[in-house]
């Protein structure tokens, strides 16, 4: 029988965003995104869990050395923590930074730092946006 | 891509076999016979799951999944389940049952898009209710 191995670490960062849709009326905006339209945007504390498949190697023990893991989460966050989303992140200029855009374009920037060695890489990127709310995003292929 | 978002209600309830004396339903539901019923702050977690929506960004309008939720969990809050709740008269009002109750319940509003729920009776102990297929299949 195959067994999977997952390994996660979770980070936390503070940011602040708008749901605004360029193309809707102010009046459409604010009668999809309510409160979160608001024009000087919000924040919150978010953190999102890295979880990582493969192997464990046998000399380590280790699916992926957690220094390692914790080195590119925080150079990935750089881009996120403390940044108003619309504004300072180069990913959110044409894309609304939901809790969910901001999963998925996490799950492709992650993927691709991790690389695709089967032996260790991406299996699914968690973001919470509060204690009450949070997205899963993976994607099986490439 | 699947979105989760947890709530909460408090209710009180008695498991018990109606049939059964007082003292052969203690033996098999032990404190949770207590005549006078018992409470708990239940947590729940309802998990849906969709593409997501290019105009909005989003899986499935929070708002609309609050409303939802709130009136099937509204209906359960504050109340004595065996009771005062049809279903829970019918049924024992064990973690499983609300699990299936609630899933029941969100399935009419939210149809295919709901995938997961989790209901958590004490931070100990939690019951998970899904259809198996569809859920490894998204998730």
């Amino acid at each position: 029988m195959a067994f999977k191995k997952l390994l996660t670490k979770k980070m936390e960062f503070s940011a602040s965003h708008r749901y605004w849709n360029p193309g809707w009326s102010e009046e459409k905006n604010k009668e999809v995104f309510g409160k979160s339209a608001g024009p000087y945007g919000h924040g919150h504390n978010y953190s999102v869990e890295v979880t990582v498949e493969g192997e464990v190697d046998k000399e380590t023990g280790m699916i992926i050395n957690l220094y390692r893991l914790k080195e590119i989460m925080k150079e990935v966050l750089e881009d996120f923590d403390h940044k108003y989303l619309n504004e300072d992140n180069p990913y959110f200029k044409e894309l609304i930074p939901t809790t969910e855009n901001i999963a998925r374009v996490m799950w492709d920037i992650f993927y691709e730092k991790l690389g695709t060695d089967p032996g260790c890489k991406l299996h699914r990127i968690r973001l919470y946006e509060t204690d009450d709310l949070y997205v899963d995003y993976r994607r099986a292929e490439q | 891509m699947t979105l989760t978002k947890a709530y909460r209600f408090s209710a009180a309830h008695r498991l018990y076999i109606k049939h059964l004396s007082d003292e052969e339903n203690e033996n098999i539901f032990k404190s949770c016979s207590n005549v006078h019923g018992h409470g708990h702050d239940y947590s729940v977690q309802v998990k849906v799951s969709g593409e997501i929506d290019p105009d909005t960004g989003m899986v499935v309008n929070i708002d609309e999944l609050d409303r939802l939720s709130g009136r099937a969990l509204g209906e359960l809050d504050h109340k004595r389940l065996d009771i005062e709740v049809p279903y829970f008269v019918e049924n024992q009002p064990t973690g499983e049952n609300i699990a299936k109750y609630i899933w029941d319940r969100l399935k009419a509003g939210l149809g295919e898009s709901l995938v997961h729920v989790r209901v958590g009776e004490t931070k100990n102990s939690y019951f998970e209710y899904f259809e198996e297929a569809s859920y490894l299949d998204e998730y």
